[in-house]
C-alpha cells in the first residue's frame, strides 16, 4: 500500500511516497529511513502522492525530524491539501518544513 | 487414517512387475530363438544333407570296384535281372544268384573284389555279380533313406548341360512300387528329362563344387559328388522336406523358451522372497514403530523397538531417521506446549489489561445521575485489546466539569501504556485547577521530559462551567470538536490547534471560549470515526459524520453515540476494525432546565 522510490545524491536523499501512510506502512518507512539516514544532510520528503497519514506515521516523521535535526536539515514537498489538513489539525506544520 | 486407502502389498506389487517383466522376456527369448533357428534351417539342413551323403557315398565306396559297377550298371542296365528292395530275412533270389555264384568261383569274397579280380570273371558272373552288388547297395541305401527320413535319395549320372538325370539307383521306402510313374520309385536305368531350371543350376554347380544345396521354400535340393565314369558325373541327390526340420526346430525354440522362463520365474520368487525378508519386513517394522508412536507418543520405545534393524542400507538410514525424527517430534511437542502456555498466560494477562483501562476510564452512564445540567454519553471501541484513544470526563469542582478525548499514536499495548500516564497526568493537572491551556502545557512537559520512543498524543481538553455554560478549551493536536448550537445542527468547530502533546517540550496550547446556550450539544470523537475504512479502501469521512450525527440531532447522546456507530458500521461492513472507535457527546441543559423539562419539551 505504500510505496517508496528513493533517489540519492551525496548527502542529499528524496523519498517519494506513493499511497498510504499508516499504522500498517509506517514500519516500511521507519525501517527506510532507519537504514539509510546515516550520512544525510539534507532529507526530502515527496508527498505528492500520499493519500493519507495517520498518527503512525506522524510518529515517524517526528522520529526523522529529530535525527535531521542534529545533522542536517529535512523539508517536505508537494504536500496536499488533505496531508496539509491533518498537519494543521495535529500541529505538526509548527514543527515540520512544509514547502 | 490414509494408510487405510494405500493397503496393498510391495511385494504383490514388485511380483506383478517381475511378471511382467518374465513374460516380456519369455516373449523375446521365443522371438530371437526363432529367428536365430530360422537362420539355422538352411545350414542345418545342408549339414544333414552333406551327412547322408556322405553316408551313402561311403557304402557305395565300400565296394572297392564300385567305378566298375557304376560303369557296368550304366551300360548294362537293360540286360540286367535286378531285385530291387530286398528282405533278406527269408529266402531270395540274390541269395540264389550269390550261391550259384560261389558255386563256379570258389572262395570268392564279393565285397571286397578289385577291379581286376572282377574283370576276371566270366561275362555271366560278371552280370551275376552287378546284379547282386545292385541289390546289396539298393537295400543298403533304402535302409539309409528310412532311417534319415529323406524324401528322395537316389544317384544318377549327368553331363553337361546337366538337362538329363540317368538313374542308377532310387531308395524306396517299403512296399513302394517301381516304376516311372507317379508316386513310383524310378528303376534302374530311367532317364528324366524335364528338369526345372533350378536343378540344371543345382547340378552344375555340384559337379563343380563337389555338393550344392537348392533351396525351394519347404523343401530341398542336395546334390553331392560321387564320381566321373567316361568323363561323366555321377552325383548323389536327395530331396528333403523341411518341414520336419521346423517342427523340430520350433519345438527346441519351444522348450528353450520354456526353461528359461522357468529359470526366471524361480530366480523371480527368490528375490521376492529376499526381499520380503529384508525389506518388507523391517519396513513393516518401522511402520508398526510410527503407528505406536502415534498412539503412545513414545520416542524411547520407537528408538527400542527399531534397534533391531542394524541394516547399513536405505532402510537403516530410514529407521534411523525415524527415531530421530520422533525424538524432534517429542522435543518439539515439549515446546510448543510451553509457549501455548505462554500465549495462554498473555492472552490472559490481555483479557485482564482490557478490563483494566475499560475500567479506568469512566463507564457508568448516567455519570452524575444528581446533576440535572448536562447531560453525557460515552464509548470506547478498541481495534484491539487494548487500545490508545481515551475518552474522560470528572468534575474538578462543583461547578467545573472536565471533559478530554485523547488520541495516542499507535495502537496495542505501547498505546495502552502511554494512554494511561497522560490520562493520570492530565486529570492531575486539571484537579489542581489550572485552565485547559496550562494543563496541556504542563501535560506536554511531563510527557516530553522521558519520551524516548516518540510516542504523542493528541487531546481535547475542555473545562465547562456548569452555571453559566461557559467552556475554555484547548486543543493539542486533535480533531475539531463538533457544536451544535440550540435550533441549530450538528457543525465542525475549527478550534485553534496547538502540537500534539509529546514532541517539543516548549510547545504552547492557546485557549478559546465559548458559551454554551442550554440544549447545546457537544460531539469529541477520535479519527478512527472519520478514517473508519471499507473494504474499497475509501474512509468514513466527515460528511458522513455529520450526516450521522444530524440524522436525530435532538435525540439524547446515547443515541446520537449510536446513530454514528450504525453508520459507521453499515459503511464499513466486512473490513476489518482498523483503528480505535472512540466519541463523547455531552449535551448542556443549564441551570433552568430540569431532565424532566426537557424530556417534555421534546415530546412537545
Amino acid at each position: 500500500m505504500l510505496t517508496i522510490n528513493k533517489t540519492k545524491e551525496k548527502e542529499e536523499l528524496c523519498l517519494a511516497l506513493e499511497g498510504r501512510l499508516d499504522t500498517v506502512t509506517a514500519p516500511q518507512l521507519e525501517k527506510e529511513l532507519q537504514g539509510s539516514l546515516a550520512d544525510v544532510k539534507a532529507l526530502t520528503l515527496d508527498f505528492e502522492r500520499l493519500e493519507y497519514i495517520s498518527s503512525a506515521g506522524l510518529r515517524v516523521l517526528l522520529a526523522a525530524q529529530k535525527i535531521m535535526n542534529r545533522q542536517g536539515e529535512m523539508k517536505l514537498v508537494h504536500v496536499n491539501e488533505t496531508v496539509k489538513e491533518i498537519f494543521e489539525v495535529t500541529g505538526f506544520c509548527d514543527i515540520l518544513n512544509i514547502e | 487414517m490414509s494408510g487405510e486407502k494405500r493397503k496393498g502389498s510391495i511385494i504383490l506389487q514388485v511380483a506383478i512387475l517381475f511378471a511382467l517383466a518374465i513374460v516380456a522376456s519369455g516373449i523375446i527369448t521365443f522371438v530371437t530363438q526363432h529367428l536365430r533357428a530360422n537362420q539355422s534351417v538352411k545350414q542345418q539342413a545342408e549339414n544333414h544333407s552333406a551327412e547322408i551323403a556322405n553316408e551313402v557315398s561311403l557304402a557305395v565306396r565300400e565296394y572297392p570296384g564300385y567305378r566298375w559297377l557304376l560303369r557296368y550298371w550304366l551300360e548294362h542296365w537293360d540286360s540286367m535281372d535286378v531285385e530291387y528292395d530286398v528282405d533278406f530275412s527269408g529266402e531270395t533270389e540274390t541269395e540264389a544268384k550269390y550261391r550259384s555264384l560261389h558255386r563256379r568261383n570258389p572262395g570268392l569274397q564279393l565285397r571286397y573284389m578289385e577291379e581286376e579280380q572282377i574283370e576276371a570273371l566270366s561275362e555271366e558272373d560278371q552280370k551275376l555279380y552287378a546284379e547282386i552288388c545292385y541289390s546289396w547297395l539298393i537295400t543298403r541305401v533304402d535302409t539309409i533313406k528310412q532311417t534319415h527320413k529323406v524324401d528322395y535319395l537316389f544317384c544318377v549320372v549327368t553331363g553337361e548341360p546337366y538337362d538329363t538325370q540317368f538313374f542308377l539307383f532310387s531308395a524306396a521306402d517299403p512296399g513302394a512300387v517301381r516304376g516311372t510313374d507317379y508316386e513310383e520309385v524310378y528303376p534302374l536305368g530311367h532317364v528324366v528329362r524335364d528338369l526345372g531350371e533350378s536343378q540344371h543350376e543345382a547340378m552344375g554347380s555340384a559337379c563343380r563344387k563337389a555338393s550344392h544345396l537348392a533351396d525351394a521354400g519347404d523343401y530341398v535340393d542336395y546334390y553331392a559328388y560321387l564320381c566321373e565314369i567316361d568323363g561323366r558325373p555321377v552325383l548323389i541327390g536327395l530331396t528333403s522336406s523341411l518341414s520336419e526340420l521346423r517342427a523340430d526346430i520350433d519345438r527346441q525354440t519351444w522348450q528353450e523358451t520354456l526353461s528359461a522362463l522357468i529359470f526366471q520365474v524361480i530366480l523371480s520368487l527368490i528375490c521376492l522372497g529376499l526381499m520380503s525378508l529384508f525389506v518388507l519386513r523391517p519396513l513393516k517394522k518401522i511402520q508398526n514403530s510410527i503407528r505406536l508412536y502415534e498412539r503412545s507418543k513414545d520416542s524411547a520405545g520407537v528408538a527400542e523397538n527399531l534397534r533391531e534393524i542394524r541394516s547399513r542400507n536405505e532402510i537403516g538410514e530410514l529407521s534411523e531417521d525415524v527415531v530421530k525424527l520422533t525424538r524432534e517430534l517429542d522435543q518439539y511437542m515439549g515446546r510448543m506446549e510451553s509457549i501455548t502456555a505462554e500465549r495462554e498466560r498473555i492472552t490472559t494477562e490481555l483479557a485482564l489489561a482490557t478490563r483494566l483501562q475499560a475500567a479506568f476510564l469512566p463507564h457508568d452512564f448516567p455519570p452524575f445521575p444528581d446533576r440535572q445540567e448536562f447531560e453525557l454519553y460515552a464509548s470506547m471501541d478498541p481495534a484491539r485489546e487494548v487500545g490508545g484513544d481515551f475518552y474522560d470526563y470528572y468534575l474538578i469542582d462543583e461547578d467545573h466539569l472536565c471533559l478530554v478525548m485523547a488520541d495516542v499514536s499507535g495502537k496495542g499495548v505501547p498505546a495502552a501504556l502511554f494512554m494511561m500516564v497522560c490520562k493520570i497526568i492530565l486529570q492531575s493537572c486539571a484537579m489542581l485547577g489550572r485552565s485547559a491551556a496550562e494543563t496541556l502545557a504542563k501535560t506536554n512537559e511531563a510527557i516530553c521530559s522521558n519520551n524516548q520512543e516518540e510516542m504523542f498524543v493528541t487531546v481535547w481538553l475542555g473545562i465547562l462551567e456548569i452555571s453559566t455554560g461557559r467552556l475554555t478549551a484547548a486543543n493539542a493536536g486533535h480533531e475539531y470538536p463538533v457544536l451544535k448550537r440550540p435550533d441549530g445542527s450538528f457543525e465542525l468547530l475549527k478550534d485553534k490547534h496547538g502540537l500534539v502533546i509529546g514532541v517539543m517540550d516548549s510547545a504552547k496550547y492557546r485557549e478559546y471560549e465559548l458559551t454554551l446556550e442550554p440544549g447545546a450539544k457537544l460531539f469529541l470523537y477520535t479519527d478512527g470515526v472519520p478514517e473508519a475504512t471499507n473494504a474499497e479502501e475509501r474512509m468514513f469521512g466527515m460528511e458522513r459524520m455529520l450526516r450521522a450525527l444530524n440524522t436525530e440531532p435532538e435525540a439524547a447522546p446515547a443515541h446520537i453515540l449510536q446513530n454514528v456507530s450504525a453508520a459507521v458500521t453499515d459503511f464499513v461492513k466486512d473490513a476489518e476494525q482498523f483503528d480505535d472507535l472512540t466519541m463523547l457527546c455531552m449535551e448542556y441543559r443549564g441551570k433552568g432546565m430540569s431532565k424532566n423539562d426537557d424530556q417534555a419539551e421534546r415530546k412537545n
